[in-house]
């Protein structure tokens, strides 16, 4: 790692860490005023871990989208990035911080466990299909991610409105029947993005390994992936599942893609998708 | 929602080209008919179970429990190595398991069989739903209805408006923000995004230009590989191609007819990671061409992708008096770090090859994988006994029982995976179709709504009932901005 690289992602990683307690303290003990104060500080963090991404990039010449750690790094940074660009358009959403806090800083802890060393660019990964495949597919993740933090608050907020004295902390946030529209319109949007990045990664395929579809792990986990959420908007559209089944199926849904973005390398060695050249 | 033509009484009206009710089964027993009827009976109801969504779930369910068990499973065209191990280390497991297809369960007969149930049911679920689209997107005059009275429209709201604005100017204003709007201000309709239903057909349309795609590629598929040398001539020679793994001929067409030489191979490895790889090859045109990872050499619908390196000595060995015994260019399978075999001259010999050679220790190494000082350390024998052993750098001599090995030149040699495939454009144009479609349904869904200008208390209002596809709550905001912009001053 980079000097700057390394004070970066530890003051993102502290800061982060610092906003996930405070976010975790304002829910249990019924403190709503803590929240503001925690997304400008998550805010803050944001900005760190964009240093961080910055004094990578200057040291190794390309943006880190290979490799675990690398992908805990970007991956973090665009699933904060995206629950921070829904808070700043709607002041109700910020508290949904309070799902992808935790996510992210678990990944990036996970990350750093990995290898963080900087490595030139491997042969393989030189191409635009790269950008836009790992664009795409952070995106997605981005997008479920949000889904299960609105999945997760909607949960919280109803077994809240059950009780004879709602926990305040929940005024902050939409009503439970918006949330439920929103869990939805995050699985959209990740849907649409992981759509875009399977159809890419199969052109990228072709061209780098001969073959658009070799039913590699990753391969497979993200079909799988993508038959579930595809489920799941049938599921909402078509049958019209909403509210706490929803919310559940947004949460449990993204273990499909935490399952493809770091399981399948984790338990299986024979996957393409280390980008080693073979 | 119209009744689908698969359901009810009615069913098969437009299937079978009858739309009576059907008949009861008994007196049709009692005329001899019953065995017709009980059997169109039947169909109908095998044809409404394999349409019915709730099947779609189910079996987009079993192909997702499939994916995982091959997960799970060592798949033996995927892993072959894994696969022999295993099945080394347990024969009667992996036999049962071969048994039920589930070491080849991607192509298996039960996973054929739920990839062709599934795209059945596709198709059926089209074919009933094709009317519901149209009906969704037709517009008409009848479509005008009161806005404070027709069910269907949870967003219901009244927005005085300011003097001096019309209805038309409103009406205008709503088709600046691509609605199409029918009436006046007596009572409109106006909808946005109406042909958003039709991306649905679109979306599914596209996993059958992907299957066509997939099995046009599957019975037109050539798979081979080829190792070349640098300076090495190749027409397509089938015998040319390694014996392992085995040759993939085309079910329908012919093998690739290619004709090019390998003028130059240049490997590039930065700290033990390689960053690039460029092959020139010249075709039979006298034309160059640039092969590297990601940058295969693609002739009409074959691509030669690089696979692997290799190093290439040049060796000559010599007699005692200096007589030439062999001479070859020998591709040698040393940079994964594992030493390599080669006969010549009678003699056994076994190479491994140190890119950049360093003695550490008093041991042989490399200091990394770059190619700065490539030297091979080389054993021979003769009859299983060894007859001499040296490190043989380029331009160097290797003397061993009077004879000479001498290495003159150090090329390198690529392992080409050589594909055929005739379906990929159908294919692509299936992912293209699908991710347009896609994003058309989920992102501009259909809006509508339904409005007259009013008085109320003496006020010129805007009375409007408005709805939106998958959203109420989110959409009451939509519509709130809206119709306060258009009906400002």
């Amino acid at each position: 790692m980079a000097f700057w690289e390394i004070v970066f992602f530890w003051a993102g990683l502290l800061i982060y860490s610092l906003a996930c307690g405070g976010f975790i303290y304002s829910f249990v003990f019924n403190n709503p005023r803590v929240m503001p104060k925690m997304t400008l500080l998550v805010a803050l963090g944001f900005l760190a871990v964009t240093s961080a991404i910055v004094a990578r990039f200057y040291a190794t010449g390309h943006l880190p989208w290979s490799g675990h750690y690398e992908y805990t790094l970007m991956g973090g940074w665009f699933i904060i990035g995206g629950t921070l660009f829904v808070g700043w358009q709607n002041k109700t959403l910020q508290g949904l911080a309070v799902g992808t806090l935790p996510l992210v800083v678990i990944m990036m802890g996970y990350g750093y466990m990995q290898d963080p060393g900087l490595t030139p660019m491997a042969a393989s990964l030189k191409t635009v299909w790269l950008y836009i495949h790992v664009y795409f597919a952070w995106l997605s993740f981005g997008g479920y991610s949000l889904a299960m933090a609105a999945g997760v608050v909607f949960l919280l907020r109803s077994k809240s409105d059950a009780l004879p004295v709602p926990n305040p902390a929940y005024d902050r946030f939409p009503s439970t029947g918006r949330l439920n529209e929103l869990i939805f319109r995050y699985v959209v949007f990740g849907f649409i993005t992981d759509t875009i990045m399977i159809c890419a990664g199969a052109i990228w395929a072709k061209d780098l390994w001969g073959s658009y579809w070799a039913w590699d792990p990753v391969e497979t986990w993200s079909l799988i992936c993508w038959l579930v959420y595809g489920l799941t908007i049938h599921l909402r559209v078509t049958f019209g599942w909403r509210d706490k089944r929803l919310a559940w199926l947004a949460v449990v849904a993204l273990s499909t893609v935490i399952i493809s973005f770091f399981g399948v390398n984790l338990v299986v060695n024979s996957s393409l998708h280390a980008f080693q050249v073979r | 929602m119209p009744r689908s033509p698969f359901s009810g009484g009615l069913s098969g009206g437009l299937l079978f080209g009858f739309a009576q009710r059907d008949p009861p089964l008994a007196p049709l027993a009692q005329a001899g008919y019953y065995p017709k009827a009980v059997f169109v009976k039947m169909f109908k109801k095998i044809v409404k179970a394999l349409s019915s969504l709730k099947f779609t779930i189910v079996l987009i369910s079993l192909l997702g429990a499939t994916f995982i068990v091959g997960l799970w499973v060592p798949q033996a065209r995927l892993v072959k190595d894994i696969y022999l191990q295993w099945h080394r280390n347990s024969p009667r497991l992996v036999e049962a398991l071969d048994a039920f297809g589930l070491t080849t369960i991607y192509s298996s007969p039960l996973t054929l069989t739920l990839w062709g149930l599934f795209f059945l049911n596709l198709a059926l679920v089209l074919w009933q739903r094709v009317p519901v689209v149209r009906h969704r997107i037709a517009i008409s005059d009848a479509k005008i209805t009161d806005p404070e009275r027709t069910p269907g429209y949870p967003f219901q709201a009244c927005f005085p408006l300011p003097e001096g604005l019309g209805a038309e100017t409103l009406l205008a204003r709503l088709r600046k923000r691509r609605y199409r709007v029918l009436g006046n201000g007596t009572g409109f309709y106006g909808v946005q995004n109406r042909l958003a239903p039709v991306a649905f057909v679109l979306f599914h349309v596209s996993f059958y230009l992907v299957l066509l795609g997939g099995m046009i590629t599957v019975y037109t598929e050539f798979i081979g590989y080829v190792d070349l040398a640098q300076g090495e001539n190749f027409q397509g020679e089938l015998a040319r191609y390694n014996v392992k793994p085995a040759l993939q001929l085309p079910a329908i067409g012919s093998p690739p007819r290619v004709s090019f030489t390998v003028s130059s191979i240049e490997p590039q490895v930065v700290m033990n990671t390689p960053t690039s790889i460029a092959v020139k090859l010249l075709d039979g045109q006298g034309e160059s061409h640039e092969v590297g990872i990601n940058r295969p050499y693609k002739t009409g619908p074959t691509s030669f992708v690089f696979k692997h390196l290799g190093m290439a000595p040049h060796f000559v060995l010599k007699d005692p008096a200096g007589k030439e015994l062999d001479n070859a260019l020998v591709k040698l399978d040393v940079l994964r770090r594992a030493p390599d075999k080669f006969d010549m001259g009678g003699y056994n010999f076994t190479a491994t090859f140190y890119p950049d050679y360093v003695l550490e220790k008093g041991k042989n190494a490399t200091r990394s994988m770059e190619f700065n000082n490539p030297t091979f350390f080389i054993v021979a024998e003769r009859d299983g006994k060894k007859v001499g052993e040296a490190l043989v750098p380029k331009n160097a001599t290797f003397e061993f029982a009077g004879n000479r090995l001498e290495m003159p030149e150090l090329r390198y040699w690529v392992r080409f995976y050589v594909i055929s495939q005739r379906g990929l454009p159908i294919l692509y144009l299936g992912f293209a179709v699908a991710c347009l479609a896609v994003i058309w349904r989920m992102i501009f869904y259909k809006r509508e709504v339904l409005g007259a200008v009013r008085e109320r208390e003496g006020v010129p209002t805007l009375v409007v009932a408005c709805r939106s596809e998958y959203y109420k709550n989110l959409a009451e905001d939509e519509f709130n901005k809206l119709f306060t912009k258009i009906t400002a001053a």
